[in-house]
């Protein structure tokens, strides 16, 4: 009975000093976002509300550790869980960092592609002010990919900025007319080139891949299959804050080599003011498509695709508390044309909550 | 007028007070190299901007306690930031992976000690707390 007393210090001390010692340098860190929406009619479709009432289509729950493993090398994952999918969990970046120098970084594994200027928080709410980013703009229907990229950052005086180049490949299932297909983007590549002087912010981003989804192979006209080829992507956006005032820019647009998806365009503009702990802004938004020319176009319309619309967003963030923002959000969506027909329009309301810990 | 009077004096106590009690310093360790630093290189290394002191050698931030008037001064004055507004901008960099915020470390006594200790840590603390073991690099 004494050995084991005398043997249980040793082991209690150690147990007590183990948590201690991981978080030395494991960071364990989540968000959490849950919202509510109602919409005026179902006559026009924002964000996947309908007039009765949604819980579910805002909530998202992400966790993420990292840990630095020795001087240069860092690991990451991050698991993120959305009421869109389900709770489905899934990793929305799992990668290793390499610190080559102080201002070069190589990482391979799973990352987010930097399509926009929101690209890498894109569902940290409690990181922007909105409850969701514009969807006119942020269309895209996949937000990471596997593979490499590397960050060159550079700053001098009040200048810092960076160069972010990145190649890999996406395996996964796309929603593309309502329906999920499985879709192959190979030589998935492009560059982000971000800089900020002083309150002043400007981002420049190109993206391209081919577009392979093997289902479309049974379509009869070629110029409608995805066999492969290429699709590009380009995004600019301004950005100023001062603290009190922020306005953001972003203009994207997006060219398909095959007919089955349409070249567009969208494009936002959101000015926001803060009153001590209470955040105003205002929002528009839109995307407009783009038919091909020839008997493609006719053919495009003939198949019902196209789409057109414009949403304004008025909203409050308030931060009632440290790390915690309370949102509400009154939106007006106007779709001009759905699958080439003329569209109606419809307020959403949305309130949410989100916050880090 | 009688309101203007007391706006005055109003006035002049919050200017007095800011004199007298809201003094702020940036400290290093009276061992580390580097003799002043301007705001926007304090800065900088508190947003996680820069990773390195002007001489070259690693800089490594601290933070006071959340809650602590010192530091709601020093992101105030120095970061130009609210909380809620620095929380906002590291959790972008957090969910990214790309930087983790300077370490929270107590009060003034105990980032003293931190810094005294380490040549690599920068930290802040009241004026009032300032002793030889540390060297003020920056006042506000």
């Amino acid at each position: 009975m004494k050995k084991k007393i005398h043997w249980g210090y040793p082991l209690l001390a150690s147990l007590i000093a183990a948590p201690a010692m991981a978080g030395e340098d494991l960071q364990i860190n989540g968000f959490l976002s849950v919202g509510a929406t109602m919409a005026d009619s179902n006559d026009a479709t924002i964000a996947g509300a309908d007039n009765q009432g949604g819980f579910k289509n805002d909530n998202v729950l992400g966790l993420q550790i990292q840990k630095q493993v020795n001087d240069s090398t860092t690991v990451t994952g991050q698991l993120v869980s959305r009421g869109t999918d389900d709770y489905k969990t899934e990793a929305a970046w799992a990668f290793v960092t390499y610190a080559a120098t102080d201002d070069l970084d190589l990482r391979m594994g799973r990352l987010r592609i930097p399509f926009f200027y929101y690209s890498d928080f894109l569902e940290v709410g409690y990181a922007y002010n909105w409850v969701r980013p514009p969807e006119e703009v942020y269309r895209i229907g996949f937000s990471s990919f596997d593979g490499v990229d590397l960050t060159q950052r550079f700053s001098s005086g009040n200048f810092d900025g960076s160069v972010q180049v990145y190649y890999g490949r996406f395996q996964g299932d796309l929603t593309i007319g309502g329906n999920p297909l499985d879709t192959d983007l190979r030589n998935l590549t492009g560059i982000a080139l971000a800089g900020e002087v002083g309150n002043f912010g400007s981002r420049l981003s190109y993206h391209q891949a081919e577009l392979i989804i093997p289902a479309s192979a049974a379509d009869p006209v070629e110029d409608f299959r995805y066999s492969g080829q290429t699709s590009t992507f380009l995004e600019a956006a301004l950005t100023y804050d001062d603290g009190d005032n922020s306005v953001i820019a972003e203009w994207t647009q997006l060219d398909h080599d095959t007919s089955a998806l349409l070249d567009d365009s969208a494009w936002l503009v959101s000015a926001a003011r803060r009153i001590d702990e209470v955040v105003i802004h205002l929002t528009y938004s839109t995307q407009v498509d783009k038919y091909d020319s020839g008997i493609n176009g006719d053919m495009q319309k003939a198949r019902g695709l196209g789409t057109e619309e414009t949403s304004t967003t008025l909203g409050l963030r308030w931060d009632y508390d440290s790390s915690a923002a309370l949102k509400f959000e009154v939106q007006h969506n106007d779709e001009e044309m759905v699958e080439g027909a003329d569209g109606d329009s419809a307020i959403l309301y949305s309130v949410a909550v989100d916050v880090i810990f | 007028m009688k309101l203007f009077k007391h706006s005055c004096s109003a006035l002049l106590i919050s200017v007095a007070s800011t004199i007298a009690f809201a003094d702020t310093s940036v400290i290093v360790s009276a061992s580390n190299p580097n003799s002043t630093l301007d705001q926007t290189t304090v800065s900088k290394i508190f947003l996680g901007k820069a990773k390195r002191f002007p001489d070259g050698s690693q800089a490594l931030p601290v933070d006071q306690d959340e809650g602590s008037a010192v530091r709601d001064t020093f992101n105030t004055s120095i970061l130009g930031k609210s909380d809620s507004q620095l929380k906002s901008y590291w959790s972008r960099l957090i969910f990214t992976g790309k930087g983790t915020p300077p370490k929270p470390s107590g009060d003034d006594a105990a980032v003293k000690d931190l810094v005294a200790k380490n040549p690599n840590i920068i930290g802040y603390i009241d004026s009032s707390a300032v002793d030889a073991s540390v060297k003020v690099v920056h006042t506000f």
